[in-house]
């Protein structure tokens, strides 16, 4: 399944929202603990240059092909964080660059691949480490292509102009989505070693999308609200099991794990209003 | 540290507008350009050389990003917001002269674009690797954004006076220049606001954008281009009398930034050949 990299450059685009009614937001505004999810879901995608930072620390952006990905994949994120900022504009909201800028002072952008490298020191001399930020890519897009569809689901019947919004987003995720896995399925299947360190530095390192920039509790509230339950657990199943059909990463469950170790579960709770403290 | 030196959020009167940058964005230049005379006219063997140095140019942004966003560049999220709309319109730059390039069919009479790099001793910086690159910039601090986007504002000036020279050599090319510096256009603005309201602030700024643009090899990108092809730049740009007066300007632009007093003229002399 190859990705047509000039088609996706030439459709690439902003994410619109002109023709969408956001005056609904101020007759019919979201609920506090929508909004809570949303405002970390804008800083993640926000967030999004600092993980190109990561991708372009290995000598794959050389490469036109990756190159040119990585100008329109990092663009169309800036555009979502743009959108969700529209929607907690009109909640109140007020989302700016002085505010991202204090927040990434303040958390220090932990590099999340650093301890991979570090561990493996020269091993990783002659490896595709490529694979490995691939296979890491996928199963970030593959999550929050899997956000935004549940969190449609979960507000569609009475934000129906938040759910258009997120499908919006959603669809150029399973774009970004395409690219990643398809990278990630030839080059770990050209090398034994980097499917090794790849599983490994999935199955130890992975955390949720937003873990590394955003507060314990925050990301508690995000995943909690979005997967707990019957329909969440079934959607991260189908998470993992995508996750698991690259090479060598056969088996591995890492986003339920990452779940059940923040207390989030399959078990169907009653819809509880949001209390003041989030559960830890 | 000072609070100028965590000054790094435009203040109010800052004119340039990111958000209305990124919204007005320009992509995908093909339509506009009237290709069909380059596929029968070809182009002359100067004009697609420069024009091939310049494609690469254009193409080099995410080395560009790597090197920024490797240092605390990554955390002004102002910034961040410029440079992602920016690496997108450079990419589409890029594009457009790959299409005239593509269209005349004379990539393939140039020489080689290949070969030694020069290994200038002033020029050391600019090899660095990201993670030396990385270990410099966290003793720099936050003012390592002022270094970056006064380079950036260098570079912009000398890639303009090699986009007009281009259109001076092919009269056929004037359109297409037009294009691309209308484009630019909008880079030059946002990075000499934001180096003379940063230059202005720190003198700790100051003395570390002067050794960001000492020690760079112009225009940023070149060190990694081979030898023979920078040779070519500094010739067909700013080689002869007019060349030279062009050299002279950005000097002079250079210099009167806040401190860059001394560095103009250093700049001017290693672009003339």
């Amino acid at each position: 399944m190859a990705f047509d990299i000039v088609k996706y450059t030439r459709a690439s685009d902003a994410v619109g929202w002109s023709d969408l009614d956001f005056d609904e937001f101020e007759r019919n505004p979201l609920p506090d603990h929508v909004l809570r999810s949303l405002r970390y879901m804008c800083d993640v995608e926000y967030h999004t240059v600092c993980y190109l930072r990561d991708m372009l620390t290995t000598p794959s952006h050389k490469e036109p092909e990756i190159a040119a990905f990585m100008t329109m994949w990092n663009r169309e994120e800036f555009w979502h964080g743009e959108a969700l900022s529209a929607v907690l504009e009109r909640h109140g909201i007020h989302v700016d660059y002085s505010a991202l800028k204090a927040k990434r002072l303040k958390l220090g952008f932990k590099d999340r691949l650093d301890p991979i490298k570090q561990s493996f020191g020269s091993n990783l001399i002659g490896i595709d480490f490529a694979a490995v930020h691939m296979a890491w890519g996928a199963a970030n897009e593959w999550s929050a292509n899997a956000a935004y569809h549940r969190l449609a689901a979960l507000e569609g019947a009475d934000h129906p102009v938040l759910a258009e919004l997120l499908k919006r987003i959603a669809q150029q995720e399973t774009k970004h989505v395409a690219f990643y896995a398809t990278q990630a399925r030839e080059r770990l299947a050209k090398s034994k070693k980097a499917r090794v360190i790849a599983r490994f530095a999935l199955r130890k390192f992975w955390g949720p999308v937003g873990s590394t920039i955003a507060e314990p509790d925050e990301v508690t509230h995000v995943m909690g609200h979005l997967f707990q339950g019957s329909e969440g657990r079934k959607l991260v199943r189908g998470i993992d099991a995508h996750i698991a059909r690259l090479p060598g990463l056969e088996g591995l469950t890492i986003v339920e794990n990452s779940l059940e170790a923040r207390g989030i579960t399959g078990e169907d709770r009653e819809p509880t209003p949001e209390p003041e403290v989030a559960a830890a | 540290m000072t609070t100028n030196d965590e000054t790094t959020i435009a203040p109010a009167a800052t004119a340039f507008d990111v958000s209305e940058f990124a919204r007005t964005a320009k992509g995908f230049h093909r339509d506009e350009l009237d290709l069909e005379q380059f596929e029968q006219h070809g182009l002359e063997p100067d004009a697609a050389r420069l024009l091939r140095v310049l494609r690469d140019l254009e193409r080099s942004t995410m080395a560009r990003m790597r090197n920024l966003l490797v240092t605390a560049t990554h955390k002004d999220a102002r910034v961040t917001a410029f440079l992602t709309t920016w690496a997108y319109e450079k990419f589409w730059l890029a594009d457009a002269l790959d299409a005239v390039l593509e269209a005349s069919r004379a990539e393939e009479d140039l020489p080689a674009d290949e070969g030694h790099h020069r290994l200038t001793v002033s020029e050391r910086r600019d090899r660095r690797g990201t993670i030396r690159r990385a270990i410099s910039a966290n003793f720099a601090g936050p003012q390592i954004v002022a270094a970056h986007v006064t380079a950036g504002l260098a570079d912009e000036w000398i890639t303009h006076a090699a986009y007009r020279r281009l259109a001076g050599i092919a009269e056929s090319l004037s359109s297409v220049v037009e294009t691309v510096l209308e484009v630019k256009d909008r880079h030059i603005r946002f990075f000499q606001e934001e180096a003379e309201r940063r230059l202005g602030e720190s003198p700790k700024a100051r003395r570390i954008t002067r050794k960001e643009l000492l020690g760079t090899a112009w225009p940023i990108g070149s060190v990694e281009r081979p030898a023979e092809e920078r040779s070519f730049f500094e010739r067909i740009v700013f080689g002869g009398a007019e060349g030279r007066e062009e050299a002279r300007g950005i000097g002079a632009l250079i210099s009167a930034l806040p401190g860059m007093t001394a560095v103009g003229s250093t700049i001017e002399a290693r672009l003339v050949p």
